[in-house]
């Protein structure tokens, strides 16, 4: 079977999984006898063993394996988690990741077989039962392994179904397919009524059924099947179809070659009996009791009733299939999925092709505009066409926005392993999970978060005995907050530790030249603390494994600012300090405030405008040489665009000045420009690397006349 | 057998033939992508004197170059008959690189092409690959890797340390 166009659903769903198995080990470190957990745990470890083997992965396949069977050891209580297994099982989930990786780049597995892993797992559950539980042990799992599967094995052809009020015995014969049936009878071959059980996880159900059928059409006839085998092969029935199947072979062949395709669960088989055929009538009269009775003769299968726990599971899913089976109509409709995975691809299609249209609207406002064919009716189809472009472009950005919680799923792990690593008690607590954002931006954030969140441990909180000696809890608090801040997104990353000391800051700056003694004294605190987002510029007195070579925070900020964000961080020493990452929503259409400086046009992002003044050219006064201004009590800093931008200002220098006011994080700058164009959505087109020395020009727009406006990036202004 | 065929008989390739200060200039017509008029171009602040601003090319934005800044001749005089022929690069850029005027399309095998020795000291020789004989005269072909913004900002340096007598720019 061809499965490489499953690879992507399987790549999915198995790291999926693998997040759950991460999850779920992590909380069942904390509550040993969290049996939801371990139920969990053996669900995710037994789909993942399915899919893989599946797929085809059999290493991967064989370490899923041995991982479930040690949840199976523990759901039976013959094992118990210790610290030592849980550490074992991390190191197990990581070689499972590392399959993936390899399947997501090569499509193949690779070739580690990790056998120390495996004999680890072997060994803990040789050990845990202890001498004389191993036997019990054994079998118990033996049975447990596959409980559904071994139960009906066992079971089924042990005490074969004869009850009338089995399944197959409601479907409905033509009068041919019975004329079929009675001549396979006189020709002394078997006829059997068979109940096939598909896992609950099962992905591709049809695909399933279908080999079940191939399968049994290597040794026999199936002459009807319940529900019908179109049915089947759309995928319109529930967990267990019926049919009826003429054979020489044994009841055990044909339940062998059921259950060796993959994500069956189980196989019911029995003889069936032209005479049960006619009690049809009642046999639905009678489908509300045929739960029950389907449980029984299982029940009574002498190896089930040796092992009731293993049997117990067992019947309980047999008899949830009956009883829908017993209903007039099988289950017609699946329950569709009502989400679509799309690649991403198409979605950056779709969000170029909004792009050209938001600028063929500019263009057809400024055609219509120019031209002065601007009446009513022109100008109310322009309104409307503006509403509908904007209401489109939302719909396309919120269709590319993800939760953050994909990214953010794997840092309680981390700060588990770092917790081991450092020696450093620290817990984690991260609200704002559910926060969307633009699918790339969520891709990308997670590097620069978990740069900073390996800072807190390593850098910002204190060794345990420091943290006793202030009176701080024992347990260092680690924190990472994200929410909507109206435009933005914020996120904070913290921690309640040492804080950053500016006076070492500064010492280690002078050392390493990065300011000379007499800038660093001319310096603000905050200004000091900004330093740390130089490149090459570590505090931590020795170099660690766990946040490298102070490479950290400027990767960081160029990391954030290429999203166009901005960083910053507040720290107060002693009490901790804190990161903060504001990233815009969207990257590709923003609002922009448009201005005019000499002949030129700019735009400025509205979202960094804090407000726009008219300033007199009196109102300038200096401040250590540089041109500021006083508004309401701030003292602002000038920007002289026309300097800046080196063009010819267009403003008589006694004139009244347009300052717009920007902002990056709490700093403040004014921009003197010469004319406000006005408000315009733009969409922004990147300039291209022979462009990237320019600092303060982010990108660049098409406007409605097709001309080209630059962006301003304020940030780099301020 | 195809190649020993084209080992004797040379390929033939189709050039795009520029003047630029008088002399001819080929440009492998598989690079081009467009030649347009000189349509008003936006300047970019604080980028180097041969990046001469962006244009609008369907709804992307494309840098400009002058050739002959690039080459060390005067700068550009737009006339009538001036062009930008846009170039796609190996790196699937899109530049644009502003020429006096295009002359012609010219078929030219590769035997009727002589290498050129590289001339580290002369600005024009370094973005030339070779020179191409016809009836019509003598046509130097462009190397097109030599415009990529790695090669040009190499050279550039270069030129300026030559000037500065040594001292490695840093960049």
């Amino acid at each position: 079977m061809d499965v490489s166009e499953y690879l992507g659903v399987f790549l999915d769903e198995a790291k999926e999984h693998l997040q759950a198995l991460n999850d779920s080990i992590m909380t069942l470190e904390q509550e040993p006898d969290n049996e939801d957990c371990i139920n969990e745990i053996f669900r995710a470890a037994h789909s993942m063993k399915g899919m893989a083997g599946t797929m085809g992965y059999k290493r991967m396949q064989d370490l899923t394996h041995d991982i479930e069977d040690v949840f199976s050891d523990v759901r039976n209580g013959t094992l118990k988690i210790t610290p030592n297994i849980v550490d074992t099982l991390f190191q197990c989930l990581d070689a499972v990741q590392a399959y993936v990786d390899n399947i997501t780049e090569t499509q193949d597995e690779g070739t580690e077989d990790n056998a120390n892993l495996i004999k680890a797992l072997a060994d803990i559950r040789a050990g845990g039962g202890g001498a004389a539980a191993a036997p019990a042990a054994e079998e118990k799992e033996a049975a447990a392994e596959d409980t559904a599967e071994e139960g009906a094995e066992e079971a089924a052809p042990a005490a074969p179904v004869s009850n009338a009020d089995a399944p197959w015995y409601r479907i409905k014969l033509e009068p041919s397919a019975k004329a079929a049936l009675e001549e396979a009878k006189n020709e002394g071959k078997h006829v059997y009524g068979v109940q096939v059980f598909v896992e609950e996880t099962c992905i591709l159900k049809a695909a399933r059924a279908f080999l079940v059928f191939k399968g049994l059409e290597d040794i026999g006839e199936v002459v009807v099947s319940d529900p019908s085998t179109q049915d089947i092969e759309d995928e319109r029935f529930d967990l267990t179809f019926c049919l009826i199947f003429i054979t020489d072979q044994a009841p055990e062949k044909v339940v062998e070659i059921v259950k060796s395709v993959s994500e069956i669960e189980k196989a019911e088989i029995g003889e069936y009996d032209l005479g049960g055929a006619a009690q049809d009538a009642e046999a639905q009269e009678g489908a509300e009791e045929a739960a029950p009775a389907a449980q029984t003769p299982e029940a009574e299968a002498p190896k089930a009733a040796s092992a009731p726990p293993a049997a117990a599971p067992a019947a309980k899913p047999a008899a949830a299939p009956a009883a829908k089976g017993g209903d007039k109509k099988p289950v017609g409709k699946p329950v569709v999925s009502r989400t679509v995975r799309v690649d991403i691809d198409k979605l950056d299609v779709m969000m170029n092709l909004v792009s050209e249209l938001i600028i063929a609207k500019n263009s057809l406002i400024s055609a219509a505009t120019s031209s002065g064919a601007v009446d009513k009716a022109v100008t109310s189809q322009i309104e409307y066409l503006e509403s509908v472009t904007t209401n489109l472009h939302e719909s396309v950005m919120k269709v590319r926005m993800v939760p953050l919680e994909n990214t953010l799923q794997k840092f309680p792990r981390m700060i588990r392993d770092l917790n081991k690593s450092l020696g450093k008690k620290m817990e984690l607590t991260m609200t704002g999970e559910d926060t969307e954002m633009d699918r790339t931006v969520v891709d990308e954030i997670g590097d620069p978060l978990m740069h900073l969140l390996r800072n807190s441990a390593d850098h910002g909180l204190e060794p345990t005995e420091v943290r006793l000696e202030r009176g701080k809890p024992e347990v260092g608090q680690i924190f990472l907050h994200a929410f909507q801040d109206g435009n933005n997104v914020v996120i904070e990353v913290g921690d309640d530790g040492n804080g950053i000391d500016a006076e070492a800051v500064k010492q280690r700056a002078i050392e390493r030249g990065v300011v000379t003694p007499e800038q660093a004294e001319a310096m603000s605190e905050k200004a000091i603390i900004n330093l740390l987002f130089n490149p090459g510029f570590s505090t931590a007195k020795v170099v660690s494994e766990i946040s490298g070579r102070g490479d950290g925070l400027d990767v960081v900020k160029s990391k954030v600012e290429s999203l166009s964000g901005e960083e910053d961080v507040r720290t107060k020493l002693g009490e901790g300090s804190t990161w903060i990452i504001r990233l815009p929503l969207t990257l590709a259409i923003i609002q922009a405030l448009m201005v005019e400086v000499g002949e030129e046009k700019y735009a400025i992002p509205l979202d960094s405008i804090q407000t726009i003044e008219d300033v007199k050219p009196s109102e300038i006064k200096f401040v250590e040489n540089r041109e500021v201004i006083n508004l309401r009590d701030t003292v602002i800093p000038l920007v002289f665009m026309n300097k800046t931008l080196e063009c010819e200002s267009t403003r008589a220098p006694e004139d009244d000045m347009v300052v717009v006011i920007v902002r990056k994080g709490e700093q403040l700058a004014g921009l003197v420009i010469d004319t406000l164009i006005g408000q315009l959505e733009i969409v922004i087109k990147p300039l291209g690397k022979y462009m990237k020395r320019c600092k303060f020009i982010s990108g660049a727009t098409i406007l409605g006349d097709g001309g080209i406006a630059l962006i301003l990036d304020a940030n780099a202004l301020v | 057998m195809d190649a020993l065929m084209a080992a004797e008989s040379g390929e033939n390739i189709q050039y795009i033939v520029i003047k630029l200060g008088g002399e001819q200039y080929g440009i492998n017509i598989k690079y081009i992508d467009n030649i347009v008029r000189i349509p008003a171009i936006t300047r970019v602040p604080k980028v180097d004197e041969y990046i001469k601003g962006v244009i609008n090319i369907r709804g992307t934005i494309v840098p400009v170059m002058s050739l002959r800044l690039v080459m060390d001749m005067d700068d550009d005089e737009i006339t009538d008959k001036s062009r930008i022929v846009i170039i796609k690069t190996e790196s699937d850029d899109l530049i644009g690189v502003i020429v006096d005027e295009v002359y012609q399309v010219l078929t030219l095998n590769t035997n009727n092409i002589e290498k050129v020795a590289h001339d580290p000291n002369s600005a024009k020789a370094s973005f030339i690959t070779g020179v191409g004989k016809y009836e019509g005269g003598l046509v130097s072909i462009l190397d097109l890797a030599s415009i990529e913004l790695d090669n040009i900002d190499g050279k550039a340096n270069a030129r300026k340390e030559d000037k500065k007598e040594g001292k490695k720019d840093n960049k």
